[in-house]
């Protein structure tokens, strides 16, 4: 009982930082209709950063905020080569965010070097209910919670979150209102950037990051995203959880190297059972 | 196409091949081995180009076939005494039929689900053989794959790497030959119109979820093929030969030769393959820092593949055939205008 408490604290801590690369698909998946490869490369930009930064003497919270800005900068970068010119289909924006995502690795490597990075995350540990977990994975909670609802009222209330639902739900209106939908792809892209930078800078005390690692978070954060069809946040949330869980349990109870074979497995069977559900023949979304 | 342009098409194509098949007498053993790693790969890219360029569908995972193939040959060779020729064979039928395994329920996908399937089905073959220790040997690889040989001939010896450097591009050839002659059949006329608009395929009665599969097979072939022929060239294989990475790079060269273009997998392959090697080359000169090669190689695969995209989205081969066809209209007009008056 002790031990899968354990394991479910630890599950989740892990599923919230999946939660968050997942959201940074949705964010810029809803605006561009691009799934965006890169999507892992900013998380990796993000704790690497914040480790270089953290080296460099920068206290914790500054180091963090400035990596996320970095990533944020990443992310509207990427969006101005993948959507910048007008007319590229989605398909050819999937592998421009592949060859920006291998490019990324000469640039990291050079910056930060070929070798796993991570920083000691917040110290100290908690006893609740009986259960003894490193107080970081409390952080990470808290910081996915925070940004769940900051990102709530930034969809809901303000006028560019209100613009960037616009752009998704039907760009041709949107354009008609005078809502300019190129700039809010960038916007999606800047937004989309942030989020994976702050799921790599709560990740690396937890695993070390290296410039590869970008490949197995992008699979675990889309895979939590295709929970809701990429289009809804909180839906990715719950499949976040959902695979953080299953993946700590397996590795708990039976081989480590299983863990990403869940994620795999899942994510498969997920999305062929959605591909089952709709009609066989979909004309290309224009 | 004009009666001119095929028939320089025709002498095109006939220097290409006197060309490959002059060149390895001129190659050393290193340079041959280059020559052996391009033809493989214009196998796989042939059966990659195929498959984006006609049924529209991006794999990310030939680079699992390409495992597959090279285990199979392997493991038959090596435990059970299979004679290569025919475990290269099976390898490749094994591969096609892992392929329509994993495609019936895969191809129900399109687009970037696709593209994230086939990535996670090369992740999970990747872990079934890391963790088949006592068949695969795990991360730290099969060795001592027997050489081909057929009957008492085995290929060994002074001229080991010459002999296979014919029948890798004997193979490719094969393979372009084979991607030629489908394209203008029956079958390729409605991988045409799939390509054009699957509803207005499947409208006119393409059976458009045979021929997809049929396709992803076919593909799966190839990379099958070419990673049994790999495998015992090397006599070595590991998890770590067949990376994420390798996947990727075959989609770079069928995307830079141009997706669907025949002689665009041999473009793609070719130019793709020698320009890694030269950066490999330039990376390891001395005072370079240690992981130069490795920065060259990431940098010019990510530049390509964007650059090609955002400049010629169609590939080079179809970019190039593009320019020539529009000058000789060009000068067919100013012809009939030259007649006229």
């Amino acid at each position: 009982m002790q031990l899968l408490l354990q394991y479910l604290s630890s599950g989740i801590a892990t599923g919230c930082t999946f939660a968050l690369v997942a959201t940074g698909f949705v964010a810029i998946y809803r605006v561009t209709r691009v799934v965006n490869f890169a999507q892992g490369a900013f998380a990796v930009i993000g704790g690497m950063a914040a480790y270089a930064l953290l080296g460099r003497g920068l206290p914790h919270g500054a180091a963090e905020l400035v990596a996320v800005g970095l990533a944020a900068t990443a992310g509207l970068l990427v969006g101005l080569v993948a959507i910048g010119r007008r007319g590229s289909p989605p398909l050819a924006s999937l592998i421009i965010t592949l060859g920006i995502g291998i490019g990324s690795y000469a640039v990291l490597i050079l910056i930060f070097g070929d070798q796993p990075v991570s920083y000691d995350g917040l110290p100290g540990s908690a006893a609740i209910g009986g259960v003894t977990m490193p107080l970081q994975f409390l952080l990470v909670v808290a910081v996915t919670a925070a940004t769940f609802a900051l990102l709530a009222a930034f969809f809901n209330r303000t006028y560019l979150g209100r613009a960037l639902t616009a752009c998704s739900s039907n760009p041709h209106a949107a354009r008609l209102v005078g809502i300019d939908t190129t700039r809010m792809g960038l916007v999606s892209f800047a937004l989309g950037g942030a989020l994976g930078g702050l799921a790599g800078v709560l990740l690396t005390p937890l695993q070390p990051v290296s410039f590869n690692s970008d490949v197995g978070i992008a699979i675990n954060g889309f895979a939590a995203a295709v929970f809701g069809g990429i289009l809804r946040p909180v839906t990715a949330l719950v499949g976040a959880l959902v695979l953080g869980v299953a993946e700590a349990l397996v590795a708990g109870y039976s081989k480590a190297s299983y863990e990403s074979g869940v994620a795999l497995v899942l994510m498969l069977a997920l999305m062929v059972w959605q591909a089952s559900r709709r009609a066989p023949v979909e004309e290309a979304a224009a | 196409m004009t009666v001119r342009g095929r028939r320089l098409g025709v002498w095109i194509g006939a220097a290409v091949a006197v060309g490959t098949l002059l060149l390895p007498i001129a190659l050393n053993d290193s340079q041959l081995t280059v020559y052996v790693f391009i033809g493989l790969a214009t196998m796989v890219v042939a059966g990659l180009s195929l498959l984006m360029g006609f049924a529209g569908q991006v794999s990310l995972g030939q680079g699992a076939f390409y495992a597959i193939g090279a285990y199979t040959a392997a493991l038959l060779a090596k435990l059970l005494g299979v004679p290569p020729v025919l475990a290269l064979a099976l390898a490749t039928a094994a591969t096609a039929a892992v392929a329509v395994v994993v495609g019936l329920p895969l191809l129900r996908l399109r687009g970037h689900y696709l593209a994230f399937a086939t990535l996670a089905f090369q992740l999970i073959v990747l872990s079934v053989i890391g963790e088949a220790r006592d068949l695969t040997g795990g991360d730290i690889g099969l060795p001592g794959v027997p050489t081909l040989s057929i009957g008492p001939l085995a290929l060994e010896g002074q001229y080991r790497t010459f002999i296979f450097a014919y029948i890798v591009w004997a193979l490719a050839a094969l393979a372009l030959l084979l991607n030629r002659n489908l394209v203008r059949s029956r079958p390729g006329r409605a991988l045409r119109a799939l390509a054009t608009s699957e509803p207005g395929a499947l409208a006119a009665g393409v059976a458009v979820g045979r021929f997809k599969l049929q396709v992803f097979a076919l593909s799966a072939a190839y990379a099958g093929l070419a990673g049994g022929v790999y495998a015992f060239f090397l006599s070595y294989i590991a998890p770590g030969s067949f990376p994420v990475l390798l996947s990727i790079q075959f989609l770079i060269m069928a995307t830079v030769g141009g997706l669907g273009s025949i002689s665009g997998a041999l473009v793609g392959a070719t130019v793709i393959t020698l320009m890694v090697q030269l950066l490999a080359a330039v990376g390891t000169l001395p005072g370079m820092p240690l992981h130069a090669p490795a920065v060259f190689s990431y940098a010019v695969y990510g530049l390509v593949l964007v650059l090609i995209l955002l400049l010629l989205p169609q590939g080079l081969v179809p970019a190039v055939q593009a320019r020539l066809g529009a000058r000789r209209a060009v000068s067919a007009v100013e012809a009939s205008a030259g007649e006229a008056a």
